[in-house]
């Protein structure tokens, strides 16, 4: 369990009461250094890539017995939330890796795009990517460089006084695409209507707190 | 602009709050209800009770970004970023826009404010616990920082006055560190967080799980339901703004009690930048104020003042108040004023799994979790490394489809997976006590806000006796978890937080037994400026390792109820 995961099990700790949408936030908030810019980007989506997004996004949520990915329009919602909230270098390492996806679909199955493999393809193609989005974190999350703004020297974040880090920021690297894509499509799902209602238990003001309560057959985690 | 008779007349209260936080909503309800005129000043815009709360009763995708930061904001939101929480969007427009106001750090300091009606009693953490008798001797003892000049006796019916009126929830357990207060019924544990309890109270002598003391009322009182206020519905999303007045601020308990005696005057907008001293009558006369809106200049007159405009401001406040009494800044002949800044120290403890109880599960959204009070450097426990202590907030939940993020997989199966209960974790997170030190401070620099007021500037950082605390925040933490059945534990000490990241700004402008080491004395008067009362976190002399909140309301009682009474034998 890395300290993002153990965080994540205290977040709601703090002054005793973060709710899960905050909670959310503060694990994975948007990792933006230069906000300006991003800010003011117009990155958006070819056609191709919305349509693409979309259907990755009703690969990982799939429509069942409750809606899927598509229902809750997490296309649209991946598109929105990488302009708004992330920056250019992680906006363009997401690119990368739809363009990435693509080229390997050519490759690995004669020339096709990704939307015309089988279901089967597909799934291959993005455990593919899962694997190498793994091996991206685990990569990412080796001992963190610390770059002094004023020298330029790295140092080793294990020696490095807790102060000097105010003059020195961590390099962090972009989060690897299918993480992401992933991410953001359990985000954008589970707090849709059409996600938090269906497939999660959603009570909007449940008017009292009951600590111990056995679970009924089929219960659902709730949705906040 | 200079006011003479008549108009003078109409600008003249017989007192003023400035601030409408926690402790400026309890000036201004005691007062009133004493019987005074009085008229408090909030710097920011106003915010009504219920219909003002934009994002109450929203549902998650209610918000564009389900509640995450965006780049705009995280640019304009620059300090509260810092916290990991307070720029989200379900609740940043209660919180102050760093852009628009902003400050200096010689080193790093988060100031997290609430400038608008109410103050930070909106967004506040509501965990509400009494100070013990050796918090308020420890200085003494140990040899940090100056004597209390009060001690737990002088607060304790205080304490009952403010507990009985705000409704705090939780269990009496008889113990000195934590001393019990008048309850309305605590919340329930869940059925990991009662096995928690039990073990620990069994493997370690003299430790305590108890469920957090927040004020929630759980069983109104007659005086709470008049004033409008329901139970708590366990919605968790406090920061919001309640719709039932369930937790206490300002809005849900204070403002409506003062409004009720017909004396109180709010006004908005009004940014109090200087206390009037008249050198002649040796007292305070009134402030100055200049609209956040318009920039008009207006002074207001008063026969008693008291600041209650959060730590760093009232500060702020007396360091521009100088005249010929006061040269340095009003009460300033000790030159403490915007020293000594203390916080509580966190971002550090443990969790785990726990396995077991896969059949039971939880209903509603309870905000609050269970505390560990303070064990080190109690009793018979005695710390080499470091002096005082800490206590844990924490608690057990059900793993939710957030760990989806973690798990490998895609499709049907996996979502199926993910909104099934997952196992059930526990986690618990220090709040360590920090020590009064002349260097951690904030000046005014030279730089000027859009109002022409100097910008703070801050200095301050973590002291070695909190370093040290903190490795044993982390070790026991693990400890305690293991101890308890737990598996994966996993602890962590995150030292990259500032100092400010508690919320918990203190000590500014404390109370002490002379004008040489303290601004104000035993009743918070300022020293030399008698009819003018200090009674935020500004007055702390010391910090303890408790939530501060209650502590700045029960000396706001204090005060007012001294003050009153000076007032009615004409010493003031």
């Amino acid at each position: 369990m890395n300290r993002r995961d153990a965080m994540q099990r205290v977040a709601f700790l703090m002054g005793g009461a973060l709710s899960a949408p905050t909670m959310i936030a503060m694990l994975e908030g948007c990792k933006s250094n230069t906000a300006t810019e991003a800010a003011t980007s117009g990155f958006s989506f070819s056609t191709d890539y919305k349509n693409l997004v979309s259907e990755i996004a009703e690969i990982i949520i799939p429509k069942t017995t409750t809606p899927g990915a598509k229902d809750a329009g997490v296309g649209p919602f991946i598109e929105m939330m990488l302009k708004d909230c992330y920056n250019e270098t992680q906006q363009e390492h997401f690119k990368k890796g739809l363009d990435n996806l693509e080229e390997t679909a050519k490759k690995d199955f004669g020339g096709k795009k990704f939307l015309e493999l089988t279901p089967e393809q597909q799934t291959t193609l993005l455990k593919k990517f899962e694997q190498m989005a793994m091996a991206e974190t685990k990569e990412n999350e080796q001992p963190k460089k610390i770059v002094d703004n004023e020298t330029g020297l790295v140092k080793d974040p294990k020696t490095a006084e807790p102060r000097e880090n105010e003059k020195a920021k961590k390099v962090v690297p972009p989060v690897p695409f299918f993480k992401l894509m992933k991410e953001l499509t359990l985000l954008g799902y589970f707090t849709s209507e059409a996600g938090a209602k269906n497939a999660l238990a959603y009570v909007a003001i449940p008017g009292r707190y009951e600590g111990c309560v056995k679970m009924t057959p089929g219960q659902k985690v709730w949705a906040l | 602009m200079n006011i003479q008779g008549k108009a003078k007349e109409q600008m003249t209260y017989d007192a003023i709050v400035v601030g409408s936080g926690i402790s400026g909503g309890w000036a201004a309800k005691e007062l009133c209800e004493k019987g005074l005129k009085v008229l408090m000043l909030e710097r920011g815009r106003d915010i009504k009770h219920i219909t003002g709360y934009e994002t109450a009763g929203k549902n998650p995708w209610d918000f564009p970004h389900r509640g995450k930061v965006d780049n705009m904001a995280r640019e304009e939101y620059w300090a509260n970023v810092r916290t990991g929480y307070t720029a989200n969007e379900e609740h940043r427009h209660h919180f102050e826009n760093d852009k628009a106001h902003p400050y200096l750090e010689k080193r790093s300091f988060d100031w997290i404010r609430g400038y608008h009606v109410g103050g930070r009693s909106l967004m506040w953490g509501r965990q509400s616990y009494r100070w013990n008798e050796k918090d308020f001797t420890a200085n003494i003892e140990d040899g940090h920082g100056i004597d209390w000049p009060i001690r737990y006796k002088d607060l304790a019916p205080w304490y009952s006055y403010v507990e009985t009126f705000i409704g705090v929830s939780g269990y009496k357990e008889g113990l000195d560190v934590l001393p019990d207060g008048n309850f309305q019924p605590g919340m329930e544990m869940n059925c990991v967080e009662k096995e928690v309890r039990n073990s620990v109270q069994k493997k370690f002598n003299g430790r305590h799980v108890t469920i957090g003391r927040t004020a929630h009322i759980t069983a109104p009182t007659q005086i709470q339901t008049e004033l409008g206020r329901v139970s708590c519905q366990y919605q968790n999303a406090c920061m919001r703004g309640c719709q039932f007045g369930a937790y206490f601020s300002t809005q849900s308990a204070t403002l409506p009690a003062a409004n009720k005696t017909g004396n109180l005057t709010l006004m908005a907008d009004k940014i109090v930048y200087q206390v009037i001293f008249d050198d002649e009558k040796g007292k305070a006369v009134g402030v100055k104020t200049i609209d956040q809106n318009t920039n008009e200049q207006m002074d207001f007159y008063s026969k008693i003042i008291f600041l209650n405009a959060s730590a760093i401001n009232s500060a702020w406040i007396m360091m521009q108040s100088k005249s010929k009494t006061h040269p340095n800044g009003l009460g300033n002949e000790s030159d403490q004023l915007g020293r000594n800044i203390m916080d509580h120290h966190l971002a550090v403890g443990a969790s785990g799994t726990f396995e077991g109880m896969e059949d039971m599960y939880y209903y509603g959204r309870r905000a609050n979790g269970v505390y560990i009070p303070r064990f080190t450097n109690w009793g018979s426990d005695k710390r080499k490394d470091f002096v005082r202590g800490f206590g844990y907030q924490g608690g057990a939940s059900r793993e939710g489809w957030g760990r989806g993020n973690y798990k490998e997989g895609f499709g049907a199966d996996f979502k199926e997976s993910i909104t099934t209960p997952g196992q059930w974790t526990f986690g618990i997170g220090g709040f360590g006590e920090t020590l009064p030190d002349e260097n951690n401070r904030f000046t005014l620099s030279a730089d000027k806000d859009k109002w022409g007021l100097p910008i703070v500037q801050f200095d301050a950082a973590w002291g070695d006796n909190a370093i040290k605390m903190r490795e044993a925040m982390q070790n026991e933490a693990a400890e305690m978890l293991e101890a308890a059945g737990l598996k994966n534990i996993n602890s962590y000490n995150d030292m990259s937080k500032n100092p400010g990241i508690g919320i918990h700004e203190m000590g500014t402008a404390r109370m002490g037994r002379d004008k040489k080491t303290s601004v104000l004395n035993a009743n918070n008067q300022v020293w030399g400026a008698s009819n003018v009362f200090v009674t935020d976190g500004a007055a702390m002399v010391s910090a303890s390792c408790v939530n501060p909140s209650l502590t700045y309301m029960a000396l706001t009682a204090r005060a007012a109820d001294f003050a009153v009474k000076e007032l009615k034998k004409m010493n003031i």
